[in-house]
């Protein structure tokens, strides 16, 4: 494997960080939801679940923003051809997904700023916590993008890849136990939703924070689904086609 | 120099877009007509190693297309269809991303990237984001792309599509400021004509002739074409219109009220051509 680290560091610099200055807004409407929920959910626990809010609430920003990336590379196949611009080059799917990837973590750092300095006012964050909730942050980026970018591999048309995306924003933000103890439903519910890379994300920082018991299984299990997802959107993606 | 040997593409729906195609390009710039769906994008895809043939082969400089394709893509750039530059990014820097991805150092991309875009008349422009720039603007990112790659061989499918005149003039000088062979497709047969050394004509997935455009409207050689509303012999029906090929002092002789007198252009090739094979 021969990656390209240039296409790969440009790709992320153009469709994160430079991106922001023109694209700002984005930022503020990706913050909508898990800030509007982190309002609701201490308004109904009267603050007794607000931690667990602030937990997934960074799991839901990192994965809204990688469903929007995802959506993102669904344009530049569809509607900008810049996919088949760049097949013609010697960059391949992987080094297009990284920079993707890439982009996508570089774009959250405004808001992931914001969650920490919140975590911290709540003294949720330990050193400790803090290097492993960026692993966490990184993993689930990548399964996060990768398994989006994969079912969206087979949509012809970005009007569907639209209405896709808000399913998948609304089982992997709401549904997956970001919000909410993971405690609260029964473990064979958990595994199914395990499926899901927000899980096992939502799980662990629920683990850091010390909130509710640490599964290190479920790091496993985001490991596994980082892999495995990345590998079959290598395989699905469009890149030189029959 | 581009070489296909019976290169055939049949999709999985079943659809048969190119027919055992044979051609050799050697010229500086070549261009494909053809009506839609003649396999003019077909074609170019599978020479830009986009797209696998069913059958048959392709090289490029004497590169297989299949076999060597990651060789193929150090010396070609491929435009594609209906592309869009990326529009949060300014022209600059969608150059400068084009050529990471083909490998190129961030310094010297970037020096590359300034010199082609103001090869190409975008130095104006050059960070201000693509989405506030006009259709011929946006199409010339894509052409200093080709320009700053210094690529052997730059396939352009369609690239003035849907482009008004004075902006497809503008593209069409950019395409000359390309040093490497080029091979465009196109349906204006003034483009083929305007920028072209070597035309070649295809529909139905079939090459139908190939050669310079003067060659190739010797048949029509002192004639005109008379667009008529009344049927006149010989003449071919489109749409409601008979066009004939006669000779110019035939055509004012005989000329009736409501007849269109055009002088020949690449065009009459296609209308013949195409009429031929139609009916």
């Amino acid at each position: 494997m021969n990656l390209n680290i240039r296409y790969i560091l440009a790709h992320g610099w153009f469709t994160g960080l430079a991106a922001i200055k023109s694209s700002y807004y984005y930022i503020i409407a990706n913050l909508c939801l898990p800030l509007s929920l982190l309002f609701v959910v201490g308004v109904l626990s009267h603050g007794e679940l607000l931690p667990y809010a602030l937990a997934g609430g960074l799991v839901s920003m990192m994965v809204t923003n990688s469903i929007q990336s995802a959506g993102e590379l669904t344009q530049f196949r569809l509607d900008d051809r810049h996919q088949d611009l760049i097949i013609a080059t010697k960059t391949g799917p992987l080094d297009y997904m990284f920079g993707e990837m890439l982009g996508s973590f570089e774009w959250s750092i405004p808001s992931i700023l914001l969650y920490l300095a919140l975590d911290m006012s709540y003294h949720l964050l330990t050193p400790y916590n803090l290097v492993m909730t960026m692993a966490v942050c990184i993993l689930v980026t990548v399964a996060t993008l990768s398994l989006v970018f994969s079912i969206l591999s087979f949509v012809k048309y970005t009007r569907k890849s639209w209405a896709i995306s808000m399913m998948l924003s609304t089982l992997l933000t709401v549904i997956a136990p970001t919000f909410y103890p993971y405690t609260y439903i029964p473990k064979s519910v958990l595994f199914v939703l395990a499926i899901l890379p927000s899980t096992p994300a939502a799980v662990l920082e629920q683990g850091l924070f010390g909130l509710e018991p640490m599964s290190w299984l479920m790091l496993v299990i985001l490991l596994a689904e980082t892999v495995v997802y990345l590998f079959i959107a290598r395989y699905v993606a469009r890149w030189r086609e029959n | 120099m581009i070489e296909a040997r019976a290169i055939t593409k049949r999709y999985k729906d079943g659809t048969l877009a190119l027919d055992g195609v044979n051609f050799t390009l050697n010229k500086k710039t070549t261009s494909i007509i053809g009506r839609n769906g003649a396999g003019k994008t077909t074609l170019l895809r599978i020479l830009s190693t986009q797209l696998l043939p069913t059958s048959g082969t392709a090289s490029i400089n004497g590169l297989d297309v299949v076999k060597a394709a990651q060789d193929v893509r150090n010396i070609i750039v491929s435009i594609p269809q209906e592309s869009k530059p990326i529009n949060y990014l300014s022209p600059l820097d969608n150059v400068v991303l084009y050529l990471s991805a083909r490998r190129m150092r961030m310094s010297e991309a970037k020096e590359a990237a300034e010199k082609a875009i103001k090869t190409v008349g975008l130095w104006k422009v050059r960070e201000k984001i693509s989405d506030e720039l006009s259709g011929g603007m946006k199409r010339k990112i894509f052409v200093a792309m080709a320009i700053a790659s210094k690529s052997d061989v730059v396939f352009l499918d369609e690239p003035t599509t849907g482009l008004d005149p004075l902006s497809r003039i503008e593209v069409w000088s950019a395409i000359k400021a390309i040093k490497g062979q080029v091979i465009l497709t196109t349906h204006y047969m003034e483009e083929a004509q305007a920028l072209s050394d070597d035309v070649l004509m295809m529909d139905k997935g079939k090459i139908l002739s190939q050669g310079k455009v003067g060659d190739l409207l010797k048949p029509f050689k002192g004639k005109v074409r008379v667009e008529s509303t009344k049927k006149k012999s010989h003449s071919y029906k489109v749409g409601n219109t008979y066009i004939s090929y006669i000779g110019k002092n035939e055509a004012e002789a005989s000329v009736m009220v409501g007849d269109i007198i055009k002088p020949i252009t690449l065009d009459d090739l296609f209308i013949k051509r195409g009429v031929e094979l139609e009916y």
